[in-house]
């Protein structure tokens, strides 16, 4: 069990390099400046504390639909979609395609979701992937969010 | 065991056989049943068959519910209770609480609950919703499994914790699903995980202390395997180092082969049996070679764990074709000749008797539609794959192949009947179209990389409930059902055959002939399996979970309601489950 890790880290530290080359060198340090240092979940939640607010994160590519399109390989190449299905329908995670939220569904919340991950089973990704990469999953989830829907959910 | 959806990624005593010989310690050959339950599976050989007779093919249309009591829990409710000393044990999918009620007292009463503290991180780590697959009582203690790794022995008088060992390891993937077995003074468990590319293994826990005393891999190497000079067979394969020669250097170390459904145990060879699940990933072009030993069924001696004999279903499996599902140890007439037998209906739709002492292959015959493979070659033990249903990445999307990776059946687990001398088996009717991708291991996140919708198969209707003639390789009757049939089988030697269904009906039918004797709505999807048992009124009584759930959480669409947050589009092959049932526990007691 000693090898794999390294090569898993090796494979996924090139993805993230190649991820961070596309980005401006400004664009990155900018990003770098709206992310919170990095808590595993467990710790976070154990340690009894409420998340740090999430108002004040800004998305540096809000509404950049080139970066809501690479989020979305993102999500798959990270292997949320593993979780939470092909176009996140719901699978063992829920749902994130259906506008509703349960740690919210501001850009600063759902980033706060990736990145210090959730208590019923989210990972942490703070520590895996660099800002800028899950701004752009923020921005990816934000882009098939639905308008607002009061009709029943479902019919016969 | 996963299921994808849409576009999505994702997702003994020995029975005394039909020739009325050997039935030894927990008895329950014809005539003979002291009216617990006290084993998943009621005895060691896994044939969930009751000797009660009160209850007949004369009176079943007069059964009625007696009792009933919501877990409070909404996962899906696999597994079954336990009966013993006129006490019922419950166990609930996670969070895994255990509830014991007074059968003596009107009303049944809790004598004790019992609620662990359990890693809510799990969620988001099993696979395929956080059912709990049940308890096994031994010498006072009940023993069980929390979804977060843990093996605990309760009291079962008190339901005071004696022990709590961890056993696997959440941060790579592993949760513990299964249900144990106690053999001797051994308690058997093994870990879930083959779509997070976990190692698989079975661990032999010391049952006074939960000290863990062997670890027994699934694949890798010998060594690992507890494979000891001199004393493994494989029936056909020769040589040493069979696992780690049939994978690419190192994919072995994540290479799946768990171990989430049934385990058995031949007291006489002193041998428990279990299925190997799928290898990971599902894409085979990044494992090329058999794969052994996953979707395997392994023999092992439970004091040392040490490997006797193994086989491979599936090798180089390309369709997530898991061979967890139950070993059924019968004795049954092969070419004139009674041998002593283990039958083992897989996923992959064929249904295999072997001799259960060597490992030798005898009879293997498809049970549901398949169409990956032509047969199985008797001689070379390799089913005969059609080889334009052979998946990877190189491949596209590879159409329309039966079964689907839920398989012929799943966890639902059959029962035999030595009076009718049928197997009674629970199945799927769905074909899919598989799609592969590439895919990166990252620790404790899904090493799944496919696409995999499903569709009804021939017919229409996702299920049947079929009667099979092991020895005559025939399916004797069946009742077709709209949804899959995931609940198990329950064979009482009054000649009936019980199951429930998906969209929520718990139903007694004629052994013989599959005629519907009673049919009784219970409140939610039944993914659990029925047991029957005595009360202190020396009456018969049958007891069933309703829950929907396990892979069903998955695919049902809006079946989900404690959630304002999660909301589902319903799956295309199956659109309107969510009309007929909701999610909830209820634990069911029937009688007349
Ligand atoms: C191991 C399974 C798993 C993986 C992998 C996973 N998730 Fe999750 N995710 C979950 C679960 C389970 C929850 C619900 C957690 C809770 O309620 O506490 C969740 C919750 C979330 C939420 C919060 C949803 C809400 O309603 O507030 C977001 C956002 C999210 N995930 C995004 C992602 C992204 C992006 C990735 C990939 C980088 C990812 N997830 C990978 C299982 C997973």
């Amino acid at each position: 069990m000693d090898l794999w890790p390294v090569t898993i880290m090796r494979r996924t530290a090139l993805l993230i390099s190649c991820l961070v080359i596309h980005l401006g060198a400004s664009d990155a340090a900018q990003a770098q400046r709206s992310a919170p240092p990095p808590v595993r979940s467990d710790q976070h939640v154990e340690a009894g504390g409420q998340p740090p607010p999430a108002g004040t994160l800004r998305n540096p590519f809000q509404g950049d639909q080139q970066a809501a399109e690479d989020g979305g390989k993102l999500f798959s190449a990270f292997n949320c979609d593993g979780c939470h299905a092909g176009g996140a329908a719901g699978a063992v995670g829920p749902s994130l395609a259906d506008g509703r939220w349960r740690y919210g569904g501001t850009d600063g919340e759902i980033y706060h979701s990736i990145f210090y991950g959730r208590p019923r089973g989210m990972p942490a990704w703070g520590g895996t992937l660099p800002p800028e990469a899950i701004w752009r999953l923020v921005s990816y989830l934000k882009s098939i969010e639905p308008a607002k829907d009061t009709s029943a959910t479902v019919t016969w | 065991m996963f299921r994808p959806q849409r576009w999505a990624v994702l997702v003994a005593a020995l029975s005394a056989g039909w020739n009325g010989r050997g039935a030894a310690q927990t008895g329950s050959g014809p005539g003979r049943d002291d009216g617990q339950w006290t084993m998943p599976a009621k005895d060691f050989a896994s044939t969930r068959y009751s000797a009660l007779a009160q209850l007949t093919t004369g009176n079943a249309q007069r059964l009625r519910p007696v009792w009933s009591f919501s877990t409070g829990v909404l996962g899906g409710h696999e597994g079954q209770p336990l009966v013993v000393n006129h006490t019922m044990y419950v166990v609930t999918p996670y969070p895994n609480v255990v509830y014991a009620f007074d059968l003596t007292k009107e009303g049944y009463p809790l004598k004790w609950k019992y609620r662990p503290n359990v890693n809510s991180a799990a969620i988001g780590i099993a696979c395929c919703d956080v059912v709990n697959r049940g308890a096994f009582y031994a010498d006072g203690r009940i023993y069980y499994n929390l979804l977060d790794g843990h093996t605990v022995a309760l009291d079962a008088a008190s339901g005071r914790e004696i022990w709590k060992t961890k056993v696997a390891d959440l941060n790579i993937g592993e949760t513990t699903p299964m249900a144990p077995l106690v053999v001797k003074d051994r308690v058997i468990v093994g870990n879930s995980g083959g779509e997070f590319g976990v190692r698989g293994w079975v661990k032999g826990l010391d049952a006074e202390t939960g000290k863990i005393i062997w670890t027994g891999y699934n694949v890798g190497p010998d060594a690992d395997l507890l494979v000891k000079p001199g004393s493994f067979r494989s029936f056909r394969a020769s040589g040493t180092q069979l696992s780690l020669n049939s994978w690419p250097k190192e994919a072995w170390k994540l290479g799946g082969a768990p171990v989430w459904g049934w385990l058995s145990y031949d007291p006489k060879l002193d041998l428990v049996y279990y299925g190997t699940g799928n290898p990971a990933p599902y894409n085979a072009e990044q494992r090329p070679g058999d794969n052994r030993w996953a979707t395997s069924v392994m023999a092992r001696d439970p004091d040392d764990g040490s490997l006797r004999w193994a086989y491979q279903f599936t090798p180089a499996d390309n369709w997530d074709y898991d061979a967890t599902q139950e070993m059924i140890l019968t004795d049954l007439p092969v070419k004139g000749k009674v041998r002593q037998t283990l039958v083992h209906f897989d996923k992959n739709g064929f249904v295999y008797t072997f001799d259960r002492g060597t490992g030798e292959l005898l009879a293997a015959d498809a049970y549901v539609p398949v169409n990956w493979a032509r047969g199985v070659d008797l001689r070379t033990g390799r089913p005969e794959v059609d080889s334009t249903k052979l998946t990877g990445v190189s491949r596209g999307t590879v159409k329309d192949i039966c079964p689907t990776l839920e398989g012929g059946k799943n966890q639902q687990p059959a029962a035999f009947s030595p009076v009718t001398r049928l197997f009674y088996v629970p199945t799927n009717n769905m074909c899919m179209d598989y799609t592969t991708a590439n895919v990166s291991y990252i620790a404790g996140t899904p090493y799944i990389g496919a696409a995999i919708p499903y569709k009804p198969g021939a017919g229409g209707h996702l299920g049947a409930f079929i009667a099979f003639d092991v020895t005559k390789g025939k399916k004797i009757w069946e009742v077709k059902e709209p949804y899959p049939v995931w609940s198990g089988a329950l064979a009482t030697r009054g000649g009936l055959a019980f199951y429930g269904t998906l969209d929520g009906w718990f139903k007694a039918v004629d052994g013989r002939t599959g005629a519907v004797l009673y049919k009784f709505k219970v409140g939610s999807g039944v993914v659990g399996n029925p047991i029957s048992f005595l009360g202190p009124d020396g009456k018969q009584y049958v007891a069933v979970y309703a829950g929907i759930g396990g892979d069903w959480l998955l695919l049902s669409g809006d079946v989900r309601s404690d959630d304002p947050t999660d909301v589902r589009p319903p799956a295309s092959f199956m659109p309107d489950i969510a009309r007929h049932t909701s999610q909830g526990g209820i634990v069911w007691i029937f009688g007349l």
